[in-house]
């Protein structure tokens, strides 16, 4: 189960003439601040998928940076199985298997010295590196290419990598930020079909997204932030409701309240 | 610490392009330069030497010794001068390598004429042999007319020698061969080792922060349960071991090609020099890397975490080149000694206890200096790199 409550993050502004024309109109921009979380909610049980929606720049990378400990958030606190992430960075590290949008490999290591690699981090044996690269190897189809330098992989080939990276440890919670942009159909599905995997398995996995029909396959839980606060943190079904018949009407209903 | 050790000395080894820097390029292209100079300084020389002198004697007849000698030696061949042109202009319009002015009262017994001024035309614009090469064939001329002058006057040639010299100053000079080139060299050896230190060191380090930051593996890398410590100090050691690396190759390098120089020209002094210097001096020679690469290597890590890219690191890091010259030159001072404060001086410690361990002079004691400084800085510097690795501003910048 986790629990994000109240969570808010801001950052100064060093150059506001740096700044886009949208940027200096939005209402997070606060004198020489920019509070880019200001009040996110949302919580996941065990088994369930979350969807976290939201335009570009509303605060979804901010919000899962923090749930992954890269960031320290102002206020608010988040909680996995009851044990605060924000008090104790590096044993929540140790649960969660984060794989951020702008994430990448080492180029000169190959696909398994690079899961092998943040496996050794996370204090894994040399045998159960082993056996779990091997498990993840056929569940994300890695065979063909594991064993080649990670600079010549395509962008499927290295975003499956990169997910087989973040969950070597067999994470309590899985975090993904916006895990099939920019991929083909077939890798996308391998993905999706992944997610799928884990939870059946029981884990709960958080996704960031801007495909609904990705959240209809998927998640048991959708949650909506619009200018860093949470609009929407609720069930698939009481989402759908909000418009039925169209997730994008339902999104941007949610999304027109926040305006509102 | 040691696991990111381990992988990150992986990719440095992988990456070509620092490959060449810290292996080829100290092994190969430094030997190759250095040979391509000597080459070419040498043939220069040489040519100069060999080279036919076209020239004319204004009143031979006046010095007829000279003019034999000349007319005799190999190598030189007369040309008249043309009427109503001044020597000047024709020389500068390469008439001829030189012009001979013999004055028209030349006598060749200095007792009657008192000394010859003659006057010599050339070019001196470029490299040329000519005066030395006219100074061999004069020279004896003089010397026998000088000869001459002194039997004359009854003269014997101690009692000439004595005349010619009255007093004599004989330099005894107690530093034995080694301390003298040590010198010279030792300053030298100091700026090569810390320029390759540094670019050695220099590429890794952008890679390891900058280039962590630009290809999206530093945020994976620091949600990973690891302490923030361990990960500098795993990416400190691998920056300070391609940086000893790669000054380690270049010193060798170094002796190798002056040892192979050094026998196969029959330069004694260099194999004496060599041989001159002891193992441990040696050792402490390369033991002085440490403070260096120390310090080198917490610096460029600093810088490197700070820069968003792996070019706006390598900016930020090039102007370091021009900054490690003055600790240096700081060294090279006279008066400057390593004594007192300037052991505790960073950098400028380390390049005059290079110099010291070259000439054979170094007092121990002053390693404590050179040590304790560095650790102070080094670790300084180490704390600022961790405490910037916590940076969420730098970090995600």
């Amino acid at each position: 189960m986790i629990e994000i409550t109240h969570l808010a993050k801001k950052f100064a502004v060093e150059n506001p003439k740096k700044l886009s024309e949208q940027e200096r109109k939005d209402p997070r921009l606060q004198g020489k601040y920019f509070h880019s979380v200001k009040n996110v909610s949302l919580t996941c049980k065990s088994g369930e998928v979350l969807g976290l929606l939201g335009p570009n720049g509303a605060g979804k990378t901010t919000t899962l940076r923090m749930l992954s400990t890269a960031l320290k958030p102002d206020s608010g606190d988040i909680k996995i199985a009851g044990k605060s992430v924000v008090k104790t960075p590096l044993i929540a590290r140790r649960s969660i298997g984060f794989l951020s949008g702008a994430t990448g490999l080492y180029g000169r290591l190959t696909g398994r010295e690079n899961i092998a690699y943040f496996g050794q981090l996370h204090g894994m044996s040399a045998s159960a590196i082993k056996q779990r690269i091997s498990a993840l190897s056929s569940l994300l189809e890695l065979d063909t290419f594991l064993d080649r330098k990670c600079d010549n992989y395509s962008t499927g080939m290295k975003q499956k990598t990169a997910i087989a990276r973040a969950v070597v440890h067999s994470p309590e919670l899985v975090v993904l930020d916006e895990p099939t942009t920019g991929l083909d159909i077939m890798a996308a599905q391998t993905v999706l079909a992944f997610i799928e995997g884990l939870k059946q398995q029981g884990i709960p996995v958080i996704f960031s997204t801007h495909h609904l029909d990705e959240v209809a396959q998927l998640c048991d839980r959708v949650s909506v932030i619009h200018h860093g606060q949470t609009e929407f943190d609720d069930t698939l079904t009481r989402f759908k409701a909000l418009a039925p018949g169209s997730l994008h009407q339902a999104f941007m209903a949610v999304i027109a309240t926040g305006d509102a | 610490m040691w696991m990111v050790f381990i992988k990150e000395m992986k990719e440095v080894v992988r990456d070509r392009k620092t490959m060449f820097f810290m292996i080829l390029l100290p092994l190969l292209i430094f030997p190759l330069i250095i040979g391509a100079v000597a080459y070419f300084s040498t043939k220069a020389a040489q040519d100069a030497q060999s080279k036919t002198l076209t020239y004319a004697i204004v009143n031979a007849e006046a010095a007829p010794q000279i003019d034999a000698a000349l007319a005799k030696a190999d190598g030189f061949k007369r040309l008249s001068l043309p009427a109503n042109t001044s020597i000047d202009s024709w020389v500068k319009s390469d008439g001829a390598d030189f012009v001979l002015a013999v004055p028209p009262d030349y006598d060749a017994d200095p007792l009657q004429a008192g000394n010859n001024n003659l006057e010599l035309y050339y070019n001196g614009a470029g490299f040329n042999a000519i005066e030395a090469r006219l100074n061999t064939l004069i020279d004896p001329i003089a010397k026998a007319n000088q000869r001459a002058a002194f039997d004359k006057l009854e003269i014997t040639p101690a009692q000439q020698s004595a005349i010619m010299a009255p007093i004599v100053i004989k330099d005894i000079n107690v530093a034995d061969e080694r301390e003298n080139i040590g010198e010279v060299l030792g300053g030298l050896v100091a700026y090569v080792i810390f320029i390759l230190c540094l670019q050695g060191a220099m590429i890794p380090a952008a890679d390891l922060g900058a280039g962590e930051k630009e290809r999206g593996t530093l945020e994976t890398l620091l949600i990973s349960p690891i302490d923030r410590h361990k990960i500098v100090l795993g990416k400190f050691l691998t920056i300070a071991t391609a940086g000893v690396t790669t000054a380690l190759i270049s010193v060798l390098s170094m002796a190798v090609w002056g040892i192979l120089v050094g026998q196969s020209m029959a330069i004694e002094v260099v194999t004496n020099f060599m041989g001159a210097i002891g193992l441990i001096d040696f050792l402490l020679i390369f033991l002085m890397l440490i403070p260096v690469v120390a310090i080198f290597a917490a610096v460029l890590l600093s810088l490197s975490i700070y820069a968003k890219t792996f070019k706006e690191a390598q900016s930020y890091m090039g102007p370091l080149v021009m900054v490690i010259i003055v600790p240096i030159v700081m060294a090279t001072l006279p008066g400057i000694e390593l004594k007192g404060i300037w052991a505790w001086v960073p950098l400028t410690n380390v390049a005059l206890a290079m110099k010291e361990l070259i000439k054979g002079t170094m007092d121990y004691y002053q390693l404590i200096g050179i040590f304790g400084s560095t650790a102070v800085i080094g670790g300084g510097l180490l704390v600022f790199c961790v405490h910037w690795f916590n940076k969420e501003k730098v970090l995600f910048r």
